[in-house]
């Protein structure tokens, strides 16, 4: 390109704030892109409703939304009050399935 | 609070939704529906710009977060993580009117300052129609109109409202006044007041005879007998043996006109509920229904079930000459045993390379159960494969597994439960126009005033030449919620968290109905295959009476529990009640 004035090049945006993408940024927008992030998600959800987890993530709400009576409670409350149990109680052998997949995507990718 | 639609509550709008709706014309989110992107075969919706957009937020770039909301108003999207940071409330209060939010991943409204989900009707049905219908369906609308029936307003033949009519007291015309007079006994009678004491059975307690091998006969007898709506129908001389029989004799004068299921039945009522209580010998009845149904008249043992449906089926035809009343089964309007049996089916297919979804429904009497396969589990073939030594816990872990214990609400939830139809199993697509694997999910469209639960304990393999008995015990509960088993239900779990307009039928009269039933008759067996006994016990007034053939009993209602259930009868809720209330002057 030829700059015929002297000035500087002209802002990119987010890059220019000094903030390159992240390692775990780049991962994402791969999986997005390859429509691979889709397919784990369903593997995930699927996953976790034959172990029983989605059940125990509902009985807990539930049981919160029964005590506090149904027109006080929100959406924010009931992640603020299963985000950390849920968290905790993913299956190991869950986690190791995705990892392993999250894995083989990432070396056929060649990243 | 919130309205009720087809027996959901409905949740009303938040202040801020109200404002926005106010403030933004008649459909505020019709710029939203063209961004509905939803993954084939009907996957979830997802909300993009582009239908390979990244979504990020507006403020920090992040894309991973697991909740990202894209602002109605001005269509910048933030992520929102109320335990770290939430952007999107930062958006919200910076701008007024700037409050409603769409998950762009889930396709569900959110009030930001509110932090709950809103829902907006017009923007549900677009959602759902875009599930429905794939998103390249630029070809052919013949398909999307099919399911838009099923979907949005218009219903099929047999499920149009019936029409109303108005309360009127009864009053007997001249033909019931002599038929009081003649062939009635009065119930309560001063001199017999002793008869109906509390210490005696209640009342329609009568044993019946076996006539050679007739208990399954005698099983099915006994349980209609005490159906609410049936029992009320007879002895409320809603058919007059007299009268129909004068009437059969004057159109055609053979005697094979006479034949008729339902004056049997009446006279089976009569004898019943007569007060005498020595055993009944129903050999009138046993000789129409082999005149009805040739192949089976022999002396051997018959299945139970076999016997019920062709009793309805005995009682459905008389009424086919009947030219006036209405013919199909579904509305329950052609005959006594349809309206207290029928009920509605509803079995979605869809194909799974297109999404594509026919819908069909059928009357039934009622529904056959399979027992679970295997003990203790029915987990997917799949993961048992890549999981080895994982799977115990995989089974064990599901919280509504007692690993082992067969119920009826389980065998009713894999009755409901989408099923893929095998590779062998290749279902037509209208619009593939080949055959494709499909996913076959079932429903109750309509329950029937009396539900009747048959369980396959029989199986004949044509094949391997054999039929063998599955023993193995069912639990079975004494009240039943059938709601999450609804076609209303099943749709609403499958399209996830919308206002469903099913059918868009608000006032459908099925609904004023509710969804409770008791418990009140069941038919067991016991025994093998080709040398077994039917036991019937019914529950009379919250007591429990064991019929066996001519000898009844009281039995404590922990022996009913452990019994080996073979047909389930549950009326509805309402119908219940009222009738065990007074025992003896009800």
């Amino acid at each position: 390109m030829k700059h015929s004035v002297n000035r500087p090049p002209t802002p990119d945006g987010a890059e220019d704030q000094g903030n390159e993408p992240t390692l775990q940024e780049i991962i994402n927008i791969k999986l997005i892109e390859s429509g691979e992030k889709e397919r784990l998600m369903e593997l995930l959800r699927e996953r976790l409703i034959e172990c029983g987890w989605k059940d125990e993530m509902k009985a807990l709400c539930r049981s919160y939304v029964k005590k506090k009576g149904r027109n006080n409670v929100t959406v924010d409350d009931l992640v603020h009050l299963i985000t950390p149990k849920g968290r905790a109680s993913v299956p190991d052998f869950v986690k190791a399935e995705l990892l392993q997949r999250i894995r083989s995507f990432l070396m056929s990718a060649a990243l | 609070m919130s309205s009720k639609i087809n027996g959901h509550v409905s949740p009303q709008p938040c202040p801020h939704l109200l404002v926005f709706r106010s403030r933004n014309g008649p459909k505020p989110f019709r710029a939203l529906k063209d961004c509905i992107r939803v993954k084939p075969p009907g996957g979830r919706a997802a909300i993009r710009r582009e239908p390979t957009e990244v979504a990020r937020c507006g403020t920090c770039e992040e894309s991973s977060r697991s909740r990202l909301y894209a602002c109605v108003a001005c269509a910048a999207v933030f992520c929102h993580a109320p335990l770290l940071h939430s952007h999107a409330s930062d958006h919200s209060l910076s701008i007024p009117g700037h409050e409603i939010a769409v998950d762009v991943d889930r396709a569900e409204l959110f009030c930001c300052a509110c932090g709950d989900q809103v829902y907006d009707r017009d923007f549900d049905a677009a959602v759902v129609l875009a599930q429905t219908v794939n998103a390249t369906a630029t070809t052919s609308t013949s398909g999307s109109t099919a399911m838009q029936c099923s979907v949005a307003g218009s219903q099929p033949e047999n499920l149009r409202k019936r029409r109303r009519v108005d309360y009127r007291p009864w009053e007997p015309d001249s033909g019931e006044h002599i038929s009081r007079g003649n062939q009635s006994i009065p119930l309560l009678d001063a001199a017999n007041a002793s008869l109906v004491s509390s210490t005696q059975q209640p009342w329609g307690l009568r044993g019946l005879n076996n006539l050679g091998n007739t208990c399954f006969m005698n099983s099915i007898l006994q349980a209609l007998l005490h159906t609410p709506p049936l029992r009320n129908y007879f002895l409320g001389d809603r058919h007059n043996r007299y009268y129909c029989q004068q009437k059969n004799g004057a159109i055609n004068g053979t005697k094979n006109s006479r034949l008729c299921l339902a004056c049997d039945m009446d006279a089976l009522f009569s004898a019943v509920f007569s007060g005498d209580r020595t055993p009944y010998s129903p050999a009138k009845f046993l000789y129409s229904w082999w005149q009805h149904a040739a192949n089976l008249a022999s002396y051997e043992q018959q299945d139970a079930h076999e016997f019920f449906i062709s009793m309805l089926e005995g009682i459905h035809e008389k009424v086919e000459k009947d030219k006036r009343k209405s013919q199909s089964p579904g509305s329950g309007d052609c005959c006594i045993a349809h309206r207290v049996f029928s009920g509605i089916l509803r079995s979605d297919v869809m194909c799974m390379v297109c999404g594509f979804t026919s819908t069909t429904y059928d009357p039934c009497v009622d529904i056959s159960l399979d027992l679970e396969p295997n003990q203790g589990g029915s987990g997917k073939s799949s993961s048992a494969k890549s999981l080895n030594s994982f799977n115990v816990e995989a089974d064990c872990m599901r919280p509504n597994q007692n690993c082992g214990i067969s119920t009826l609400k389980g065998c009713l939830e894999r009755f409901t439960r989408a099923e893929k139809l095998g590779s062998d199993q290749k279902l037509f697509c209208q619009k593939c126009q080949v055959r494709q694997e499909s996913l076959k999910q079932m429903s109750i469209r309509k329950l029937p005033l009396v539900s009747c639960f048959h369980v396959k304990r029989f199986e004949h393999s044509s094949i391997r030449k054999m039929s063998r008995k599955v023993d193995r015990y069912l639990q079975f509960p004494f009240s039943l919620d059938m709601a999450p088993y609804l076609s209303s239900s099943i749709l609403r779990s499958r399209f996830g968290n919308r206002i469903f307009p099913f059918d868009g039928d608000e006032q459908d009269a099925s609904n004023d109905l509710s969804t409770e039933f008791e418990l009140f008759a069941v038919v067991t067996h016991s025994g093998r295959l080709d040398a077994g006994h039917y036991v019937t016990y019914l529950r009379l007034s919250n007591q429990w009476y064991k019929c066996d053939d001519a000898w009844i009993t009281q039995v404590n209602e922990s022996i009913v529990r452990a019994a080996q259930g073979y047909m389930m009868f549950y009326v509805q809720k309402v119908l219940y009640y009222k009738e065990s209330e007074n025992q003896g002057t009800s």
